[in-house]
């Protein structure tokens, strides 16, 4: 168990010194998610009533899209020069690599988020950036990224790559932009933890379930 | 309340997809079975 | 031999249950002869979730054993299901249309059957995509295992929302005796044709792989 943590976690500090080096991906991640918000205004012109109805909806397009745009990348530095087999010849089972590889990318996206969320709430004057909204996409996040991890190394296994990630992710992770969605809306629209229970429930439903069974499967998409 | 125009539609709809379906499978089988007796007569000759 | 027998079964069924749908059922009170599609759009929705269940299992099985027969039947069985989902969709936009006045609501019973329609055409373009055989067999498992585990998820977080699905009232307040019996033949004409496809379909999958063999050894020997 603790080598399985150790192992995680010098996979996810491997990926982050990584970016950390050469700052290429999230930042033109986080260009791509704030122009996301600008071209929602220019799309949606509204008051400020129509603005605060459909922000939350705005944040998880913006997350979605950029989410897309960096777990696309997730697995090509191991692509190139066969650092995957490395990474597979590593004396830990596969599960730790796909951990390691979640953290890294949950960490990546944190910082989305943490950058999207208080812009969102500026440029649109709404009161996303509210703990209780923050709460939400963290939960939701965990969601996200698990399923996001296994498809990525999966699409960078084929023809096409670019394309097979987001065609399998958007659709599997409707439910978390749906109760993500809407129990942001909820508190925006002044409910309390009481209305919003429910959809916290199957958002941590579906985080146990889609991180438990892409944990037992991967071995199965890295394997070659 | 007669809605018998969409009810005709809805089936028809129905009958034409599956009995597309298994149409397009059987006539793929007949071609699948063809394609091998050649492949193996052209084995057998290379032999 | 089996196929043809298969084939008239499924014709002869079809053939009572439209005659049940259309002559022996009486006519519903409230929305009258549209209801007539629910005799085809509950079967086919059940087929369809059947479908895909087989294809989760067996995605499961060729995992575990490696063995391509598995993962043909999945394939076979993803296949009808899109058909089937497709049909509950446009079966059911037939029937929303004059009742609810509108083609398309996103109600949770739609959306679910919608999002499912969308993660399986995913499953076929993604597979096609892999050239090499055993990869497609594999990556194919998994997508057939995620994509299952999603359907319900989807259904359960728009119930939230009020629904104005009619809710399945088989088990509770019973169906009409006739009509129970209209629907169960139906239920049955549809298993039939599920099962003829999937047959048809995997003996096509299984020569394919016979003539991508035969083909690899013709080059061998030629060189």
């Amino acid at each position: 168990m603790k080598t399985f943590w150790k192992a995680a976690f010098a996979i996810a500090k491997k990926d982050i010194l990584l970016e950390l080096r050469s700052k290429e991906i999230i930042s033109s991640v986080l260009l791509f998610a704030v122009l996301t918000l600008v071209i929602f205004h220019f799309a949606f012109t509204a008051d400020h009533e129509t603005m605060t109805q459909i922000a939350p909806g705005m944040l998880w397009v913006a997350f979605s899209f950029s989410g897309i745009l960096s777990l696309n990348r997730a697995f090509i530095p191991e692509k190139e020069d066969n650092c995957m087999e490395g990474l597979l010849s590593c004396p830990v089972g596969r599960e730790a690599i796909y951990m390691g590889k979640c953290l890294g990318s949950f960490i990546f996206m944190l910082i989305v988020e943490a950058v999207v969320i208080p812009v969102c709430a500026m440029l649109f004057n709404v009161d996303v950036f509210n703990p209780m909204i923050i709460f939400i996409t963290l939960l939701a996040t965990i969601g996200f990224v698990s399923v996001g991890i296994i498809f990525s190394a999966l699409s960078v296994n084929t023809r096409a790559r670019e394309m097979v990630l987001p065609i399998l992710f958007l659709p599997i992770i409707v439910p978390i932009i749906i109760c993500a969605v809407s129990s942001s809306s909820a508190i925006l629209a002044g409910g309390t933890f009481e209305d919003i229970k429910q959809f916290l429930l199957i958002i941590v439903a579906f985080d146990v379930i889609f991180f438990t069974v892409p944990l037992m499967i991967f071995k199965y998409v890295v394997e070659e | 309340m007669d809605n018998l125009g969409y009810l005709f539609a809805a089936y028809t709809i129905i009958w034409i997809g599956l009995a597309y379906l298994v149409w397009t499978a059987m006539r793929k089988q007949k071609a699948n079975r063809k394609e091998i007796e050649i492949l193996k007569e052209k084995l057998d000759e290379q032999k | 031999m089996r196929t043809k027998i298969a084939l008239a079964l499924g014709g002869v069924l079809m053939v009572v249950a439209l005659v049940m749908v259309f002559i022996v059922v009486p006519t519903e009170a409230t929305m009258g002869n549209i209801q007539r599609i629910f005799y085809f759009h509950v079967p086919v929705a059940w087929n369809a979730f059947f479908s895909f269940g087989v294809t989760f299992g067996f995605s499961i099985a060729y995992l575990k054993t490696r063995n391509p027969k598995y993962d043909f039947i999945a394939e076979s069985s993803a296949r009808i299901g899109i058909v089937f989902t497709t049909l509950i969709l446009l079966t059911g936009m037939i029937w929303a249309k004059p009742i609810w006045g509108v083609w398309w609501t996103w109600d949770a019973r739609l959306t679910s059957s919608f999002v499912m329609w969308l993660v399986y055409i995913a499953y076929f373009i993604v597979r096609s995509f892999i050239t090499e055989e055993e990869r497609r067999y594999r990556f194919g498992s998994i997508i057939g295992i995620l994509g299952f585990l999603s359907v319900p998820i989807v259904a359960i977080s728009i119930q939230l929302a009020p629904t104005t699905h009619p809710k399945a009232m088989i088990f509770n307040d019973g169906l009409h005796g006739t009509m129970l019996a209209t629907l169960l033949i139906s239920i049955f004409a549809m298993f039939v044709v599920y099962f003829l496809f999937v047959f048809l379909q995997y003996d096509n999958c299984k020569d394919a792989y016979e003539i991508a063999q035969l083909k690899k050894k013709l080059l061998k020997e030629s060189e």
